[in-house]
């Protein structure tokens, strides 16, 4: 399935080197599907690994097999072993703010005010903020001398917020003059920017729109935030749907007399349809690896979906299938 | 099951018609052909897009980069069986932009509109304020639905993590210009006597030192400052989002929700037409664009016993066509592939939506089922095919 890039595949360093892996992407690119297939690969290989969702549903659990009650923001080991769990901002802040000021019934008092919620609602910024913090402390965590987890993957929000969830930190930095969240934006700042700890993991489509905006993302992330780069993982690549001898193969359909069930007409039509998303997908796989420089990763269109571990494996090998070799 | 509505019928006496979807679903591409489907019915409509296919736009002969709508010439609507009494304009939100352009317009005076700018906070947050953005996007769409050149203004809803945002943003926006704990941090001594105020000054307060405690002195100055500035346009922005609000929720719009054909994505618009409802929405129709469908009728698929009777059959036919020479076997066998892959994707399709669109139909919406096309859709003929898929067999209600 993977192809030959233009990057040797031996330049890029392994994905499973870093502590902190960040899948973005437009909506509707598959960045859950990617994010727990990392997580499963990355358990299968004996990592401790935490997955974080951070959008309002709840899918990587099930994804991975998982058909109890929902894991939230406690989170819970996922059959294949990494860990889940669901980013609420509102505990992630409690939580912070018990930790910072140590006066836990005034926190609570304050953060249930019903006006203070709604400047919350208002306010720009902190759902991203308090989410990177928790995930900063989660990767500091230690456990019996050693770091609790030493992978962790987040679902981050899809582009345009994508942006401007990894932009945070800098940004309070710069509009906040003094005082400690300051300071801690600044150790989230460094986490984000670490190229040793932290990769940014773009998904796209191999689509016109989704290809575009892939492109304007990685020029913006390189720009704003510098975070570190090397691939781009392009999902839901149409295979090839004839042997390479038989390139022609919906016109030579087209060209039978007769054919057993539907007629030729149908025949060449379904390989025709096919063969055309194919020749799409690697048109723009190709303008996605040109437009960004990045390495392109590919992996498969499932003809019957994405639905549980079995097919998050098959996404999974893909995905590594670089670095194993 | 209830008779099927037609869309035309459901659509045409509206001023708004807004499509709403998670990401990727097609959505832009769907309000133009909304847009052209009207406008061959003799409407003089407006699409508002987000963020339009560069080719799409070409197709169109429309830069769509100006502030103004742009007409599609006439030539073009002649060539796409638009009459004469018909129109189509298109025009791209630009919404980085549109919020500086509120500040503009509803700062008291110039010196208010530049503290606005200059505030370390406006800043940093314009672009995220309380779903500010989308905001700007609604306000575009009341003002181009005022105007007397357009009957109809399709709107390409803005993209979001949370697709629904931009229905809440006026709320929000009016929310927190009129949240008492703003207003206590812009006239910290004002409104003294009662007890409930004075209780809730002491809350407040609470709030004020914690928040001070964690983000050092000058934050909530400069908030306030922010804030301030903006009291004295918050009359003329109230009234605006009021007139937004009455708009989207009223009976002119109709709301089109588009799925994706991917389990996710469907998980994600039953979500999305639950929230609708609850809003209060006026939900019409749902369309489950990009469907593997079967090019003409659902084909006779091979049992495991006729599988190897078919694969012969496939094989003598190919050998018969190209020669001895020709691999005949090779190609029987990717032929059967292709169509066992081809089945797979449609049956995973159907299954996928099926849920979704039994969900519609119940509670009597308009359903379509759009196929997926072999390229991007970024020309005339492909946009005219999916008009006509979406307003199938309604052409009589024109």
């Amino acid at each position: 399935m993977l192809e030959a890039n233009a990057n040797p595949a031996g330049a890029l360093r392994p994905l499973l080197d870093r502590r902190l892996v960040v899948v973005t992407g437009k909506g509707g690119t598959g960045k859950t599907t990617v994010a727990a297939a990392l997580a499963l690969a990355a358990a299968g290989r004996g990592r401790r690994v935490l997955v974080v969702e951070t959008g309002r549903d709840e899918n990587v659990p099930r994804l991975l097999g998982h058909f109890g009650e929902p894991v939230g923001h406690a989170g819970a080991r996922m059959p294949g072993g990494p860990w889940a769990m669901r980013m609420d901002p509102y505990q992630a802040l409690a939580e912070y703010l018990k930790l910072q000021l140590g006066v836990p019934a005034l926190i609570t008092r304050v953060l249930h005010q019903q006006s203070f919620r709604g400047l919350l609602d208002a306010a720009p910024g902190w759902r991203e903020l308090v989410t990177l913090g928790k995930v900063w402390h989660l990767e500091q965590a230690r456990e019996e001398g050693r770091a609790r987890f030493d992978f962790l993957v987040v679902d981050a929000p899809a582009t345009g917020h994508g942006l401007t969830f990894l932009d945070v930190p800098r940004v309070v930095v710069s509009a906040i003059r003094s005082g400690p969240l300051r300071r801690h934006a600044r150790w989230v700042e460094e986490l984000v920017r670490d190229p040793e700890r932290t990769l940014l993991l773009p998904v796209a489509l191999a689509e016109e729109l989704p290809a575009r905006e892939t492109a304007e993302l990685v020029a913006r992330l390189r720009d704003q935030v510098g975070v570190s780069l090397d691939r781009v993982i392009v999902n839901a690549m149409q295979p090839a749907p004839f042997p390479a001898a038989l390139p022609d193969l919906d016109r030579r359909l087209a060209a039978l007399r007769e054919t057993p069930g539907p007629p030729p007409s149908t025949w060449a039509a379904c390989a025709a349809h096919l063969a055309s998303r194919h020749a799409l997908n690697r048109h723009f796989t190709d303008e996605i690896g040109e437009d960004t420089g990045l390495h392109v990763v590919e992996l498969p269109l499932l003809a019957g979906g994405v639905r549980g571990p079995a097919d998050l494996a098959t996404l999974a090998t893909a995905l590594l299938a670089e670095e194993s070799a | 099951m209830s008779v099927p509505k037609g869309a035309s019928e459901a659509l045409l006496s509206r001023r708004v018609i807004a499509c709403v979807g998670a990401g990727g679903v097609g959505k832009t591409t769907l309000a133009a052909a909304i847009g052209l489907g009207a406008a061959r019915r003799g409407r003089r409509v407006l699409v508002l897009t987000i963020d339009p296919a560069r080719r799409l736009a070409d197709a169109l002969g429309v830069s769509l980069l100006g502030p103004e709508p742009c007409a599609i010439s006439r030539s073009l609507l002649d060539r796409l069986g638009v009459p004469p009494n018909g129109a189509l304009f298109a025009m791209m939100l630009d919404m980085k932009r549109t919020f500086d352009e509120l500040v503009a317009r509803f700062a008291a005076d110039p010196a208010a509109r530049e503290r606005i700018f200059a505030n370390r906070i406006y800043q940093h947050v314009s672009d995220a304020l309380a779903g500010s953005a989308e905001y700007s996007a609604m306000e575009k769409v009341h003002e181009m639905s005022l105007r007397p050149e357009f009957d109809l203004v399709v709107l390409d809803t803005p993209p979001s993590a949370h697709a629904l945002d931009f229905l809440e943003a006026p709320e929000r926006l009016i929310g927190l210009l009129d949240s008492r704990l703003v207003q206590l941090l812009l006239h910290p001594a004002g409104g003294v006597g009662r007890l409930g105020l004075r209780l809730f000054q002491r809350s407040a307060h609470q709030a004020f030192a914690l928040i001070e405690r964690i983000t050092g002195f000058g934050f909530l100055e400069d908030v306030s400052e922010f804030l301030l500035a903006f009291e004295g346009m918050s009359v003329g922005f109230r009234r605006r989002a009021e007139g937004v609000r009455q708009l989207l929720f009223g009976p002119d719009t109709a709301f089109v929700l588009a799925a994706g054909a991917s389990f996710e994505s469907v998980a994600q618009s039953r979500d999305l037409l639950t929230r609708l409802e609850a809003h209060g929405a006026n939900v019409v129709g749902v369309v489950a664009n990009r469907i593997r469908s079967w090019p003409d009728a659902t084909p006779t698929l091979p049992t495991a016993d006729e599988r190897e009777a078919w694969l012969d059959q496939l094989a003598g036919a190919f050998a018969l066509e190209n020669g001895e020479s020709f691999p005949a076997r090779l190609a029987a066998d990717a032929a059967l592939a292709v169509l066992d892959g081809y089945a797979a994707a449609v049956a995973r399709d159907r299954e996928a939506t099926a849920p979704l669109l039994a969900e519609a139909e119940r509670r009597g919406y308009f359903v379509r089922r759009i196929p997926e096309l072999p390229r991007d859709v970024h020309d005339l003929a492909g946009l005219a095919g999916i008009e006509q898929r979406f307003f199938a067999n309604d052409q009589e209600l024109t």
